[in-house]
């Protein structure tokens, strides 16, 4: 098993005809996932790769069965697009595109509450189930490999590094999230981890972070409650940068106890979340924990 | 993007906030010439992005025309945390007998902004709200259906209980209509941060913005193009600030000598962790997202010129691109170039095995081990 995406999940490419989506649908494909439709409007009745198009999210909802939607979308047309699957039924979106407007992330991160659905990014290579032969979105497969490790990332290329060395040392993955790099996503890592907890096949979690934000103290929390029984071991980038430059009072009040890099490493150690000072490291602990 | 607070007040007073009367000089005379037709005791508020101005003793007052030119020398061209002050804006000294605070922040986990009122305001909000948290109310707000009069009136009230003078009909109402405009300029500007800080309280219990702190998300900036403008202090820097956004680079400059050429903001990170971890000291964090040939050509020029830098190091880990191409690169760059530090390039992925040969001609060996590399280049600077 895997976590949010599987070899049946019906799958809708949102802008579908644009350049990028064109080549990772056929990548997509190629992995195994199942694209059954796309949307575009005035491409109606064309195919890509053999998916048929349709001018609108209702008429391929009407057409097929679907269970996730990706979103190539310009940044601009995001909000309206992500509105439009929701309104559709669609429960899980998976938005790649960077540069969403923060208002517009908001406006669309309060439907998704009233309506359960599930947001990926944005800003995300998105996730990628190795056991199911699904990928949604454009992580490179080639370091990919089935097995019992679940991946959370901030970061699209870190999650590269990591993943390959996962592999190389024989520890597969059940899934792979990339949680997107803006401020404001959907998916975190705490509701990442919690799938995971709930996943069988899944036998340890990585939590890749960066310094900033609350994240990472947020599945601390889940860890230290023991709401998280599962080993997590984490890695943070960014541990020996210069303190960032905070925006405004109010942000710093909002964002609660956020303060220094120092501060989240030790919150995440005393949780019990395993934390490596280098990528090294971190693998290294995960393989003596987690062989057999 | 940060707002002047001259610009925040602009807004403001358009939205039917008040604010004091003032204009804007570049010189001394300027100076004299607005203190003259204000007629009145003024402030001389130097226009910084970074504020904390009063701390540092830039915020001056004159009683009239005469004190606010002698003032004036000591204010143009001082450094204030990096920015250097050519801009004053003088304003009527305004009588208060208050202060208030209202504030609307983004909450990241919770997806909503969130309106903070307090009637304590002019002080620092963050010290305020963990020392006297009854003093400040928090009102997460809805995105759809926004701020509405109810419960501006519930916020306006809290501020009520606290000011006995406030709490009448019409006090109230100014304080709701206010509360109102203020929500609609921050959604209406797309901001990530907007303060009133203070909202200041005049004897007739009138209210008037003192101060305005403004942030605009820079993902909505194309929807306010009227507010874009070079941020950079060097018409060359504000050059390279443009020429890095339309390619969608980040970059920083630091104080080492190791420059890191990388793409992708987490693994940057990690080799800058990786170099601090073994005792060196990068030269800059540069994030280019996507590489190609011509991309990774164009970013070598970056460190071209650079007298500080001690070594290059290049880090490829082509999981969408290729290595053959961005070895490409780095061989048009050294067949045009002859840089002054030695190189160190770390490459796996696509087409690792054709990146290797085009290196190989042109005396380069990559590297397959991300901390080898990096032990490589401090080796090196040593």
């Amino acid at each position: 098993m895997s976590i949010l995406a599987f070899r049946d999940t019906n799958v809708l490419i949102q802008g579908i005809t644009g350049n990028a989506a064109r080549h990772h649908t056929k990548n997509m494909l190629e992995y195994g996932t199942r694209i059954v439709a796309g949307a575009r409007p005035g491409s109606g009745g064309e195919d890509v790769h053999g998916v048929p198009v349709y001018n609108t999210v209702a008429e391929a909802c009407r057409r097929h069965r679907i269970d996730a939607s990706i979103l190539f979308i310009p940044a601009k047309a995001v909000k309206d697009a992500a509105l439009d699957a929701m309104e559709n039924g669609i429960r899980l979106l998976v938005i790649v595109t960077e540069h969403v407007p923060l208002h517009d992330a908001m406006e669309v991160f309060e439907e998704a509450k009233k309506k359960g659905t599930v947001i990926i990014g944005p800003n995300t290579p998105g996730m990628i189930s190795p056991p199911e032969n699904a990928k949604l979105g454009f992580v490179p497969t080639m370091y990919f490999e089935p097995g019992s490790i679940g991946v959370a990332s901030r970061s699209g290329t870190l999650t590269y590094e990591f993943v390959s060395r996962l592999t190389a040392v024989g520890m597969g993955q059940s899934t792979v999230i990339g949680v997107g790099g803006d401020r404001m996503v959907g998916l975190r890592f705490g509701s990442t981890l919690k799938l995971f907890e709930a996943d069988p096949d899944t036998r340890g979690v990585l939590l890749v972070g960066e310094i900033g934000g609350a994240m990472e103290e947020e599945a601390a929390g889940m860890v230290a409650s023991k709401e998280i029984r599962k080993p997590v071991f984490a890695y943070i980038a960014g541990s020996t940068a210069p303190e960032g430059k905070r925006i405004g009072h109010a942000g710093a009040i909002i964002a609660g106890s956020v303060g220094t890099v120092v501060g989240k490493l030790t919150t995440l150690r005393e949780a019990g979340i395993h934390v490596g000072k280098t990528i090294a490291e971190t693998v290294g602990m995960m393989r003596e924990m987690l062989k057999n | 993007m940060k707002l002047y607070e001259y610009e925040a007040k602009q807004i403001l007073s358009g939205a039917g906030i008040p604010v004091p009367r003032g204009a804007l000089a570049k010189t001394p005379e300027q100076v004299r010439e607005i203190v003259e037709q204000l007629k009145s005791p003024v402030v001389l508020k130097p226009q910084t992005l970074v504020k904390a101005r009063g701390k540092a003793g830039l915020i001056k007052v004159a009683s009239g025309p005469q004190e606010a030119v002698e003032l004036s020398p000591s204010l143009f061209g001082r450094e204030h945390a990096g920015e250097v002050i050519d801009t004053i804006l003088v304003e009527e000294k305004v009588k208060l007998v208050g202060e208030l605070f209202l504030g609307i922040a983004v909450d990241y986990t919770g997806y909503m902004p969130v309106f903070l009122i307090s009637p304590n305001g002019g002080v620092e909000i963050e010290t305020l709200a963990r020392e006297k948290p009854d003093r400040v109310r928090k009102f997460p707000v809805p995105v759809s259906q926004g701020m509405t009069e109810k419960e501006a009136l519930t916020l306006a009230r809290f501020i009520g209980e606290h000011w006995a003078e406030m709490n009448h009909g019409k006090h109230l109402a100014e304080l709701q209509r206010i509360i109102l405009c203020f929500y609609q300029v921050f959604w209406n500007y797309d901001c990530e941060l907007a303060e009133i800080n203070p909202l200041g309280i005049r004897d007739d219990f009138s209210l008037i913005a003192l101060d305005g702190n403004m942030a605009i998300d820079e993902e909505s900036q194309f929807r306010h193009p009227e507010l874009i403008r070079p941020r950079a202090q060097t018409e060359e820097s504000a050059r390279q600030e443009q020429d890095f956004r339309t390619r969608g680079w980040t970059y920083l400059q630091m104080d080492g000598d190791i420059g890191i050429l990388s793409s992708g903001a987490g693994i940057t990170m990690a080799i800058m962790d990786l170099i601090h971890l073994g005792g060196g000291k990068p030269a800059n964090f540069l994030d280019t997202a996507q590489m190609n040939r011509q991309g990774i050509y164009d970013a070598f020029q970056i460190f071209h010129g650079s007298a500080k830098i001690k070594v290059l190091l290049v880090n490829i880990f082509a999981g969408l691109n290729r290595c053959d191409e961005l070895a490409l690169g780095i061989r048009d760059y050294l067949n045009a170039f002859r840089p002054s530090f030695p190189i160190v390039v770390r490459m796996i992925g696509n087409r690792e095995t054709e990146g290797r040969e085009i290196l190989k001609e042109i005396g380069i060996t990559p590297i397959a081990g991300l901390e080898e590399a990096v032990d490589r280049a401090i080796a090196l600077v040593r």
